[in-house]
């Protein structure tokens, strides 16, 4: 209990800084968001990338004694020595200036709630990993990913042509090509790799019809609410790059594997609370939104693309596939509650939703199904998440070899190709369409 | 006294004599004798002229027998302080400036490819109007996205449905165009040209009065760009007479203005010189914020929207094509010998303009301009409305003409 309280003070004081930041753009730095300990804005920019902001200074405590009226020199219209500074009541602008605004203390906002709210976002680094992205979205784990989605893989109707060597002109041109410099740095290279995959996948819509039916959308913002025991949690923010499709993915676990998960336990990772790491705010609003109105003629979420470039911050990849995890499953709960409304209760038809990570080099995928949004106990119907980690497309891509001692122990170029790890992203993207 | 004795004229007026007989077939027996010394030469070393010049001339022979690799790294080598050429520029008629700079001429309307009114299949058409219009609607209306700040309204809305609009386009086209297939969609790229036009006399400093080529650089980052592995096919041959001419500007470049820098001169088409996908197809453009048609009438410039538009196209699609033709390992001194051909389309969303460029030439320093009568030609349309507005989920008057020379532009292959 001490130690839950303890993480959750600690929590609290490293929120109050997670909403001051500031946006430098040096080179040096690279977009880097930097926490300030004090809690107060500094807008100069120079100061700001050294880390060296001077403390304001407090004003000094005025003490009021109750009976006693203190004699000011308000009347004296000048300073008199030995008497005391008059308050004046606070001057009203009457109207709102964008430049002279004070916000009101947090317990007189309109929102304010007093019971708290955990919302995971797209900078949250969650301690226990998918452990806690697990529990948090009360699901199963299963290594690997499902059977059909492998066949789709071994199948070789759904080839590229000359696959492997396109795939290999796509890495060696993100990676080495791309640039007027020695390398493309992750920023670059990460986002170009995906996007040369992604041109490779969509050239099967030759044979493939039905992969027209598909749209990329790139920032929208997710909103998902649920209670889990007594607290309420949030999915909320941008999050990466999403995939909707025309019609949903189909369900890829039975109904017998769904009723067996009402057997398995939650795994529970005691003394660590699972809220641990989450943003806890009193002030929110309890929202469902998948990003896009209600019209829109691609309504289901097929796959989310995640890039961590390792600038906001760097997440390691267990933690990374709790944030798969965590927005596959926020994005099912919202369109679940799109569609069946706020209820909790047991799907009859679940809602999948794949996710695909990448560093640049090594992939991580998870397809989620959302059986149940009754996620208030820890018993019943459970959600399922089918996580394979780690997967490299390659080992090296150097522009320079490696020599040590004479021998060339990397070549430069592009070396260790695995061919895999691309065939799995290619099934993943024809789920549902093939 | 000496005595004049009269000396006789037969020996001069005798053809046999020995003066004319040493006279006569030297030019015959000098050009097949063996020379017994090498040719005269001027020198490498001296400070003169002459040395200079046989110093280039060197250089270049040398250089003709190198890789297109080392031939770039080989004339890029050197800093020096060189005019810088923005596409997006808010000089005033910078189009004609241009058009002086890179020897284009321009021509109104599309090459006749284009023009004759070709069938253009109504099913793939109105494929490719589902695929903009639902681009447009998500950003416009189905994504639920707050204001951003005026300067950065481009960038929330046309970006990402550009984006969307030619992967779509492209994935829809590729089972009529099989280079489509096989080409590479590279966002945010960078193309790079460095060149040497014209000449100047060097106003101040310890070079004062010498003659120097002019250095230019065009640094440019379109939207996108599409890059095939094959060349496109020219729209005029390479020595066709053309009638319009390139205009003639005869003040200094500072006066446009141009402003001089010097860094690393970097010609690059996209991708390095070891991808495959070496000649280009289509590039894609986003009008800046601060060049909309509504940033451009506040400021009174309504008639420079086309024309900056028409500067955009011609410096970006010279600059591209003229580092495809450097890849290939043509430069001034070895003018191109086929044509090479790119497209671009420039747009701010709601407006859209065509471009197509024909590289005939790179032979425009200062020493291979002098008898090139060859010249570039840009041909480019006037902006013409894609829709008139965007109510409540619905697309207003949209323009079919468009969605065809779109259709058209991305249709383009190369033959066999």
């Amino acid at each position: 209990m001490l130690v839950i309280m303890f993480k959750a003070t600690v929590q609290r004081v490293s929120t109050s800084a997670l909403k001051i930041t500031q946006n430098c753009k040096s080179k040096d730095f690279h977009s880097v968001l930097i926490m300030i300990p004090h809690g107060r804005r500094c807008l100069s920019t120079g100061s700001c990338l050294y880390g060296k902001i001077l403390p304001r200074k407090k004003p000094r405590v005025v003490h009021e004694i109750a009976g006693l009226e203190p004699i000011t020199y308000a009347d004296r219209m000048h300073f008199v020595p030995g008497l005391a500074k008059p308050k004046f009541p606070p001057w009203e602008r009457g109207w709102k200036e964008p430049n002279h605004y004070q916000s009101p203390k947090l317990e007189d906002m309109p929102l304010y709630k007093d019971k708290p709210c955990y919302i995971f976002n797209q900078r949250t680094n969650v301690l226990e990993g998918v452990r806690q992205a697990l529990w948090l979205s009360k699901s199963v784990l299963i290594k690997g990913l499902p059977d059909q989605i492998l066949t789709l893989a071994e199948d070789p109707a759904n080839q590229i042509e000359n696959q492997d060597e396109r795939v290999q002109n796509a890495i060696k041109n993100s990676r080495l090509w791309d640039t007027t410099e020695h390398r493309p740095p992750r920023e670059r290279f990460c986002p170009s790799l995906l996007n040369g995959l992604l041109q490779l996948c969509g050239g099967l819509q030759v044979t493939h019809s039905e992969l027209s039916k598909r749209i990329l959308a790139e920032k929208y913002s997710l909103a998902a609410t649920w209670r889990r025991g007594e607290d309420v949690f949030q999915v909320r923010g941008q999050n990466g790059l999403l995939l909707n499709s025309m019609t949903p993915l189909p369900v890829v676990a039975g109904q017998e594997q769904i009723q067996s998960t009402a057997d398995q336990a939650l795994e529970t990772f005691y003394p660590i609370a699972p809220t641990i790491d989450l943003q806890n705010t009193h002030v929110y609003q309890e929202k469902n939104d998948t990003g896009f109105r209600e019209d829109y003629p691609y309504p289901h979420a097929h796959t989310l693309f995640l890039m961590e470039m390792g600038n906001t911050p760097k997440l390691l990849p267990e933690q990374l596939r709790a944030k798969m995890v965590m927005f596959a499953f926020g994005n099912a709960l919202a369109r679940a509650q799109a569609l069946y409304g706020k209820e909790p209760s047991v799907l009859e038809k679940p809602i999948v939703v794949q996710s695909v990570a990448t560093n640049g080099r090594l992939f991580q995928f998870v397809v989620f199904q959302l059986n149940t949004t009754d996620l208030q106990s820890d018993s019943g119907v459970k959600n399922l998440a089918w996580v394979d980690e780690d997967q490299p497309l390659y080992e090296f891509a150097k522009v320079k070899p490696l020599i040590k001692k004479k021998v060339v122990q990397v070549p430069s170029g592009l070396s260790g190709y695995q061919p895999d790890t691309f065939k799995k992203f290619l099934a993943l993207y024809l789920h549902g369409a093939v | 006294m000496a005595s004049c004795s009269r000396l006789s004229l037969h020996p001069f007026l005798s053809s046999a004599s020995v003066r004319l007989a040493c006279n006569r077939n030297v030019q015959v027996e000098a050009s097949t004798a063996k020379s017994l010394y090498p040719p005269i030469v001027p020198s490498r070393t001296a400070k003169s002229k002459a040395a200079k010049r046989r110093v280039v001339t060197e250089f270049f022979e040398q250089l003709r027998s190198c890789t297109a690799q080392e031939k770039i790294r080989a004339l890029t080598r050197v800093q020096r302080k060189k005019y810088v050429i923005y596409p997006h520029t808010f000089a005033l008629n910078a189009d004609r400036w241009y058009q002086h700079y890179t020897k284009t001429t321009f021509l109104n309307g599309l090459p006749e490819k284009y023009e004759s009114a070709s069938v253009v299949d109504e099913s793939v058409l109105s494929e490719v109007r589902a695929v903009v219009c639902n681009s447009i609607l998500q950003e416009h209306w189905h994504a639920k996205k707050g204001r951003t700040f005026i300067q950065k309204e481009q960038e929330q809305l046309v970006t990402p449905f550009l984006r969307n609009a030619v992967c779509g386009l492209k994935n829809l086209l590729a089972k009529e165009s099989r280079v489509l297939t096989l080409s590479s969609l590279d966002f945010d790229p960078q193309v790079n040209y460095y060149w040497l036009r014209g000449e100047r006399t060097i106003p101040e400093g310890h070079r004062r009065g010498r003659v120097e080529p002019m250095r230019f650089q065009i640094d440019d980052k379109p939207h996108s760009q599409i890059r095939i592995p094959q060349q496109l096919p020219e729209f005029v041959p390479l020595e066709a007479e053309i009638s319009a001419e390139v205009p003639v500007i005869t003040l200094a470049p500072d006066l446009l203005p141009l402003f001089r820098r010097q860094y690393d001169n970097h010609i690059f088409i996209g991708a390095k010189l070891e991808d495959p996908c070496c000649y280009g197809h289509t590039q894609f453009h986003v009008v800046p914020d601060r060049f909309r048609r509504d940033k451009m009438s506040k400021r009174g410039l309504s008639d420079q929207v086309e024309v900056s538009l028409r500067a955009n196209g011609i410096a970006s699609l010279f600059a591209w094509t003229g580092a495809q033709a450097m890849y290939q390992g043509f430069w001034s001194e070895e003018d191109v010998s086929r044509p090479f051909v790119s497209q671009a389309v420039i747009t701010d969303g709601q407006f859209f303009s065509f471009f197509c460029y024909q590289l005939n030439t790179l032979a425009l320093s200062p020493s291979a301009d002098g008898n090139n009568s060859r010249k570039n030609v840009c041909w480019g349309t006037e902006s013409m409305q894609l829709y008139e507005r965007i109510t409540d989920g619905d697309i207003v008057g949209l323009n079919d003409a468009v969605l065809k020379l779109l259709l058209q532009f991305l249709l383009n292959k190369p033959q066999c």
